[in-house]
């Protein structure tokens, strides 16, 4: 006993407990968010229960079973049961029942001993909406410009639907959007030139075509978008919901019927991914409850990237600086401090300098010299995309610096000495021969800045990120990247969506939806760096003497 | 009891028939390089002691000492590679061309174009042998391709590595062997074209074949550049050199031409070492 405890066994099996329990941990998160978050997405059997109530009245409630509880019997002693004396826990059900128009609730819960009887008829629809959310229930009748039509007929207008509903989008963001942003700013041009004193008769005439030819253009594509409502307007289906009562829904405000308890698991596979499709390229709707995340996505990735590359030159250039170029003084010796202590200052702390530095003052300042004709209203004077990169760019500095220094310090000065030795400068010796050598170790630096960048979200409160953008940063408009407008990012939004939402219990499977969402991206975003950095490995794999 | 065999002192230097250069007494057109009172410190201590030379052109001049003498520091002093030593100060003077290479306008790099160096180590850069031995070229802003590609042909020829590469130019120059690498180096060092090409102990990291490949290298590069050679192994020196300085402890003790100082050494201290009696 004593010889394996000597022999060293058991720190190995210590290191390699420790590791397995690190592994099992982050599998095991990974695991309870996946399974969680995609059962969001899979379709699931839409139930009508009979149920009977505290007064005896029978009532038919239909929905999704959306979460199971056991719930020990002394909880619910107030109710008055009657109940099995050996009985010590009462199942009870979460109901999504939809249809907010009829109930006040969307969600109720069901005590398993008050339901009597348990169906899932074929006949179920669930109606996803615009608006309002889902609706429940049987179809009653579709018409078709007053006529009616059967439910065969459903898919094909269905898809119309989609057809005009894709267009409409397109003129109204697109097309219509544009000639906005153009208005916009012919009424800037004309306030900077009041603002100059030089607005002219000439000018003034010249301006204002400009703007008769574009109110023009915007009445034919408004005439154009209230044709396509006309057109999609005029066919609505009429549903039947639990308690008896007669829905009509516009064809314009439906996104999809489907017959759940109808789909064959290929079905529901392919609507599995369909949804999961739609999660990530969509829109969020109804205050971000429902619909997709692809605002949040798209500003994350983009601040992210933006981020690296304001913080890859500056903690290059900070490191090369400390390395090659400063003496070995105590003004070399504060900077060193001053990048350790950058490393352990809370980041909220970097959204309120960010905030206040940044925003206010050079934000304020680019606007009194930039952008006064749109004063009061600020332009760069309010948070935005840039501030937002630029704050975490400070704030994963140092990390940059660190790596790339060590990265520096590797390389055996025989390198420069040859260099050197055949007439080179020390700039240029940097430049061809040991930057190129230390490029793994700053990708590496690189990794960690985005690995630590992507996660932070406090900061980010203060400094860009909003619960609901009208418009991304990036658009078919000049300057095309626009880093004065706020942005989505997806750990804000799950956030938001969390504790902010009107409906929690709703909300909580698209907590961890986003959550496995805002994983993955960044496992992607890591992959790709690591991946780069292994190719420049190959590429200045030095052989070690 | 002298242990050099006198074949190879005929073998190795061509100024055995050619008349032998009075050292002290060179025209200025005989001249290299001229070394004046020359002083080093390393902080407080002092590794060179009032060193006086000339090293003339044309001609391969050997440094030998025991360790610790101050022979590669003397070399490093030539191309001014001692300004990246903190703390190492310089009094008198190194001249190149009649002009003080000490000289506060004088620009480093240039210098070092002109005063090529190759080190113990052989010490590749990670690119190919076409980039290796071109990057001086395009340092001095050279990218014409056919120019570059001539100088590739004419330096690895030079250095005796052309047949064994030329098939696989564009291929990591770390995929070569030692002996490779460091005629790679040389390559790389003559490509610039320097007057004069310093080399520090090139051969004590190889094998006898590679060593003798270089030494037989030595001698064609003469022909083309002036070479100052520091090395441990005597008989190297007296193979391959014309002239030979003996130094012991910052001391210049004697410098002379080979075939004197191997067969008939003016100071003690001289006969001591070669004799192996120390170091």
């Amino acid at each position: 006993m004593n010889k394996w405890f000597k022999s060293g066994s058991p720190w190995i099996w210590l290191s390699a407990g420790g590791v397995s329990l690190s592994l099992i941990s982050v599998l095991g998160l990974l695991w309870l968010i996946a399974s969680r978050g995609l059962s969001y997405f899979w379709p699931s059997e839409l139930y009508q229960f009979n149920v009977v109530d505290q007064q005896g009245v029978e009532k038919i409630v239909i929905g999704e079973i959306y979460d199971r509880e056991q719930i020990p019997v002394d909880q619910l002693a107030h109710l008055n049961l009657v109940l099995d004396p050996e009985q010590e826990v009462l199942e009870r059900l979460l109901i999504k029942t939809g249809n907010r128009e009829l109930v006040s609730l969307d969600f109720r819960w069901l005590l398993s001993h008050n339901i009597k009887n348990t169906q899932t008829p074929k006949d179920l629809v669930v109606v996803e909406r615009r608006t309002h959310g889902n609706f429940y229930g049987y179809i009653d009748s579709i018409k078709l410009d007053g006529k009616p039509v059967t439910t065969t007929q459903l898919p094909e207008l269905l898809a119309r639907v989609e057809k005009f509903q894709s267009q409409m989008d397109q003129l109204q963001k697109s097309d219509i959007g544009a000639i906005n942003y153009q208005l916009e700013r012919l009424r800037l041009k004309t306030r900077k030139y009041q603002l100059d004193n030089k607005l002219t008769s000439d000018i003034q005439a010249q301006i204002d075509t400009e703007v008769e030819q574009l109110n023009a253009e915007y009445a034919t594509l408004e005439k154009e978008l209230l044709e396509y409502r006309e057109d999609i307007s005029r066919d609505h289906i009429v549903m039947r919901a639990m308690g008896g009562e007669l829905v009509t829904i516009n064809f314009e405000h439906i996104l999809k019927i489907t017959f759940n308890n109808k789909l064959s698991i290929i079905d529901k596979s392919v609507l599995f991914f369909s949804q999961i499709s739609s999660f990530l390229v969509e829109d969020p709707r109804e205050a971000n409850t429902e619909g997709g995340v692809f605002p949040a996505i798209f500003g994350t990735v983009l601040m992210v990237l933006l981020m690296t590359v304001i913080v890859s030159p500056f903690g290059v250039i900070a490191a090369i600086y400390l390395h090659e170029y400063a003496g070995k003084n105590a003004l070399t010796k504060l900077l060193r401090i001053a990048v350790i202590n950058l490393a352990g200052v809370p980041s909220i702390v970097y959204g309120v300098f960010g905030l206040g530095f940044f925003v206010y003052m050079v934000g304020g300042s680019l606007d009194q010299l930039f952008y006064s004709e749109n004063l009061p209203s600020p332009t760069f004077g309010t948070p935005g995309v840039l501030w937002s990169a630029l704050t975490l760019a400070i704030l994963t500095l140092p990390v940059v610096i660190v790596s790339t220094e060590e990265g520096l310090s590797r390389i055996p000065s025989a390198m420069r000495h040859g260099s050197l030795a055949l007439g080179a400068t020390k700039a240029e010796t940097l430049w061809r021969i040991i930057l190129p050598i230390a490029s793994p170790a700053i990708m590496t630096g690189i990794i960690l800045a985005i690995a630590r960048a992507a996660g932070e979200v406090a900061p980010l409160m203060l400094v860009g990120v909003v619960k609901m953008a009208p418009n991304l940063p990036l658009d078919g408009n000049f300057p095309f990247l626009h880093l004065d407008r706020k942005f989505m990012h997806l750990g804000f939004h799950i956030y938001d969506v969390g504790f902010q939402s009107p409906n929690v219990e709703a909300a909580r499977p698209l907590v961890y939806a986003t959550a496995l969402l805002l994983v993955t991206i960044i496992i992607a975003l890591n992959m790709t760096a690591v991946s780069i950095r292994n190719n420049l490995r190959e590429k200045y794999k030095m052989l070690e003497h | 009891m002298i242990s050099i065999s006198p074949n190879a002192l005929a073998n190795g230097s061509d100024s055995s028939l050619a008349k032998t250069l009075d050292l002290n007494n060179l025209t200025p057109e005989q001249v290299a390089l001229d070394i004046n009172n020359l002083n080093l410190f390393y902080g407080e201590k002092q590794a060179l002691n009032n060193i006086s030379m000339s090293i003339p052109k044309g001609q391969v001049t050997a440094f030998i000492g025991p360790s610790g003498c101050g022979k590669s520091t003397l070399l490093r002093c030539i191309n001014r590679m001692n300004d990246l030593v903190d703390n190492c100060h310089i009094s008198g003077e190194i001249n190149l061309h009649g002009s003080n290479i000490y000289n506060k306008h004088v620009d480093v790099a240039d210098l070092r174009r002109k005063v090529g160096m190759v080190f113990q180590r052989p010490n590749p850069f990670p690119k190919t042998i076409y980039e290796n031995v071109v990057y001086g070229l395009r340092i001095t802003g050279e990218n014409n391709r056919r120019k570059l590609d001539e100088a590739v042909e004419k330096s690895l020829k030079s250095a005796a590595l052309w047949n064994e590469v030329k098939d696989r130019l564009h291929e990591s120059a770390l995929g070569l062997s030692g002996g490779q690498q460091q005629r790679l180096v040389i390559a790389r060092a003559i490509a610039i074209q320097p007057e004069v090409l310093l080399l520090d102990e090139p051969t004590s990291a190889l094998d006898p074949i590679s060593t003798l490949t270089i030494e037989e290298l030595i001698n064609d590069l003469k022909k083309q550049f002036t070479v100052v050679i520091v090395t441990h192994n005597m008989q190297q020196a007296a193979r391959v050199s014309d002239q030979t300085a003996f130094m012991y402890m910052g001391d210049l003790i004697e410098y002379n031409d080979t075939n004197t100082l191997f067969t008939t050494p003016l100071k003690k201290k001289t006969e001591d070492y070669i004799t192996g009696r120390y170091g």
